[in-house]
């Protein structure tokens, strides 16, 4: 299946339809209080991410632990709100969270968490859980409920004999996998996925990622699909976002970026990526302290733990511009690309 | 095997509500050792230590022997086990939002531990809580100390919970799926942390992962559980070089590649055997491609082979079957290569691959009655 990547921004070609989901400059802050009667300090979670999604398409997002990807995934779908910026659902921008447009909407915009416990009411069953979408959508009769929920039990590779169970009766891959289920209950058109498969193990991992392969292929499902989990994401995502900071600094066709990353941050992820066979001492470990969002470097957000840092890095933000056919990158060292290699 | 052991694990069984889920786990961990335990959902990998703990539901039944010096863990006081939890034994939990409490601030939950074990009050574990936050990778822990648990994001919250299990400087430390929600680059990070931490305060670390990468970089010897039993055991490098159990073989064939063509991904067909109704015989044996006619019947105990590992199985993969992991990783190839001459010793299993196991002498030892 070859599918309508991204807008090539260097050529400016036309594109075929618009797209389901349109991001345009997010930003969110979150207030934190230093001590009991510090000042607030504004936490810049999100920077300014803008992001487009095709219909049947997926969207990767990668990149480091606090760079606000799940604040990202929850602001797609209008659970968290923006400061600034606007998202766009098949054109038109998202209803207010809460009103009765919005929760219509949810039926066609799904999102699978994190984490599943938190994710799952300790009190219903599993299928009572699964079945609480199709019941709030008024999706078909009782029986036809009751047939779609063993229907999507098994394709998540979960037993009729669990249906009865509840959620802490369930090992932690299990849970996620009910988690799952109830996001594809109402035949979504979008879905994001937080995390969706880290809690799995590797068998049923490869399973739910064929499953959300063939659902997009049956049904022209978008997913936006949050990983850290490089591997997955190169299997499953046509194009690929890494954030760092709350920003986007590389974006791309996911095999390209992957094969040969562009951005210093994006080359030390891919290093660090664990394979049988490859020893910690091989790894790019990053140096230096973890960003801090609340005091953001100034110059480019990854300059004090880049290797490549120069004087105008310290000084001035890259923009994400373009790179190469279908790509761009924020770093003042690439596009000037080969000079990294060195 | 002549080191002492920190905890020998015996016999351990566990049923919920009169089902088996663990079926007489053998386990040791020696003094710094890195033990891996991997094993699909559900086969029992949190339960072995959370029964080792004394952690279960009341419901729980346990049986075996947890042996901690000269203390047995099953069915001690429980002012025992609370000496044990934390102070000789930390375990980091799978779900970070089930073990931090959400009303607490994060910095109190960490102070609160080094109150309890290491006797640290006031400005004191104030400050070892900030030392232990910055040692984790938690940015600006001084200010960050008093946030709500929901102010950190994912991987952080994970970080908190490694900081508070290191409060208490464990003898042995439990990571449950402790890198699960982390990035690459932390997830390096923390594998290169708990790598120090062991070198350094001379910790043991078991190290629950279905990240058969990540327990290859932290773990010198790995243990893969099926339903409930340990399936194959050994030596990291060998066991990852030369996965033989066809189960361990079917994990590494599942495993999406960061190079190389994109294809479907290859899981292991069928599903994990309900504990209430599981198979007689090998309980891999409605899922195995290798299966033959005595899989079914008999269930093949966990024997040593030559090559220092231990395995379950009576048809296992050949030893010199190239894995996937060396097609993939060019980096493999070396290993692969020092692995070949390891072999020079003659392998254990004699004969085509192809034979069924009742022509092969040393495969009766394995048999055993099946189960109940
Ligand atoms: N409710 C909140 N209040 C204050 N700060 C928050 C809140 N939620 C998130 N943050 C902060 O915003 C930043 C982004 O968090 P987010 O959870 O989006 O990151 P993430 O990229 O999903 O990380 P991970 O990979 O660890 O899940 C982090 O620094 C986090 O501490
Ligand atoms: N409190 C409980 N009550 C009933 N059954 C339970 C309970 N806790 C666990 N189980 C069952 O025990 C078995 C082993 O569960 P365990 O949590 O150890 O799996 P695991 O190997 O850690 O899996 P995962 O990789 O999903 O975390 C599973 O079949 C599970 O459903
Ligand atoms: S912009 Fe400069 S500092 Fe930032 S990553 Fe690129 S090179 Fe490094
Ligand atoms: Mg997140
Ligand atoms: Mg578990």
């Amino acid at each position: 299946m070859t599918l309508d990547v991204m807008p090539d921004v260097t050529r400016d070609t036309p594109r075929k339809a618009a797209p389901l989901l349109e991001a345009d400059g997010l930003v969110r802050i979150y207030e934190t209080r230093k001590g009991l009667f510090g000042q607030p300090v504004p936490v810049r979670a999100v920077n300014g991410v803008s992001l487009k999604v095709a219909q049947g398409e997926t969207l990767g997002i990668v990149g480091e632990s606090g760079s606000g990807k799940s604040t990202l995934g929850r602001m797609l779908l209008g659970v968290d709100p923006s400061q600034e910026g606007v998202v766009r659902f098949a054109g038109a921008p998202l209803p207010a969270a809460g009103t009765p447009a919005w929760r219509a909407l949810r039926a066609h915009m799904q999102m699978v968490h994190q984490d599943p416990l938190a994710a799952l009411d300790k009190r219903l069953t599993i299928a009572d859980q699964i079945r609480e979408p199709l019941d709030i959508h008024a999706r078909g009769n009782r029986a036809e409920r009751r047939a779609r929920v063993a229907e999507l039990m098994q394709a998540v590779g979960l037993r009729p004999d669990q249906a009865g169970r509840y959620p802490h009766e369930l090992s932690g891959g299990q849970r996620q996998r009910v988690v799952i289920a109830r996001a594809l209950a109402c035949g979504p058109s979008l879905l994001v996925c937080d995390e969706p498969v880290s809690a799995l193990d590797v068998s049923i991992q490869a399973q739910v990622v064929n499953l959300l392969a063939d659902m997009q292929a049956a049904n022209g499902l978008a997913m936006v699909f949050i990983s850290h989990d490089l591997k997955v994401v190169r299997n499953l995502a046509d194009r690929v976002a890494v954030m760092y900071l709350g920003e986007i600094v590389e974006e791309g066709p996911v095999e390209a970026v992957f094969a040969a990353p562009q951005h210093p941050y994006t080359q030390a992820l891919v290093s660090s990526v664990p394979a049988p066979g490859k020893r910690l001492d091989g790894r790019m470990i990053l140096k230096g302290e973890p960003p801090n969002p609340a005091a953001r470097p100034a110059g480019c957000a990854f300059h004090p733990r880049c290797p490549h840092a120069v004087a105008s890095c310290r000084a001035e933000a890259p923009a994400l511009v373009p790179t190469a056919a279908g790509r761009r990158a924020a770093c003042h060292l690439v596009g000037g690309a080969d000079r990294l290699a060195a | 095997m002549s080191r002492s052991h920190l905890v020998q694990i015996r016999d351990l069984s566990v049923a919920f509500d009169g089902v088996p889920v663990l079926h007489g786990i053998d386990l040791d961990v020696a003094p710094g050792e890195a033990v891996g335990l991997v094993g699909e959902s559900g086969c029992g990998k949190s339960v072995t230590w959370l029964a080792a703990l004394g952690l279960l539901p009341a419901k729980a039944r346990v049986s075996g022997q947890v042996r901690l010096g000269a203390v047995d863990l099953v069915g001690a006081q429980r002012a025992t086990l609370e000496g044990v939890r934390g102070a000789k034994v930390a375990m980091i939990f799978q779900d970070p939002s089930s073990a931090l409490n959400p009303v607490i601030r994060a910095g109190r939950q960490i102070t609160e531990a080094l109150g309890i074990h290491r006797g640290l009050k006031g400005k004191a574990a104030r400050r070892e809580a900030v030392r232990l936050m910055e040692l984790v990778g938690i940015p600006d822990p001084a200010r960050r100390f008093d946030l709500y648990p929901h102010e950190f994001s994912g991987g952080q919250c994970q970080r908190l919970m490694i900081a508070m299990a290191l409060a208490g400087e464990p003898d042995l430390l439990v990571a449950d799926e402790p890198t699960t929600a982390l990035d690459a680059t932390i997830q390096a990070q923390i594998l290169d942390l708990l790598a120090t931490l062991r070198e350094e305060m001379g910790m043991a670390v078991v190290f629950i992962s279905h990240d058969l990468g990540a327990v290859a970089q932290v773990c010198e010897r790995i243990c893969v559980m099926y339903a409930g039993r340990i399936v194959e055991s050994g030596p990291v490098g060998r066991v990852f070089d030369a996965p033989r159990h066809p189960y361990t073989r079917g994990l590494f064939d599942a495993l999406p590649s960061l190079t190389g063509p994109r294809t479907r991904l290859s899981p292991i067909p069928g599903t994990v055997p309900d504990p209430r109704a599981l198979p007689q015989g090998c309980a891999f044996a409605p899922r195995c491609a290798r299966a033959v006619a005595v899989c079914s019947l008999q269930r093949p105990r966990l024997e040593p082979d030559a090559d220092g590992r231990a395995l379950a199985c009576f048809d296992p993969v050949p030893a010199d079957a190239r894995t996937p992991a060396e097609a993939q990783h060019p980096a493999a190839r070396a290993s692969a290569a020092v692995r070949a001459v390891d072999e020079a010793a003659p392998p254990f299993m004699p004969g085509p691959h192809g034979a069924g196991p009742a022509g092969s002498g040393p495969d009766r030892g394995r048999w055993q009655e099946a189960a109940q």
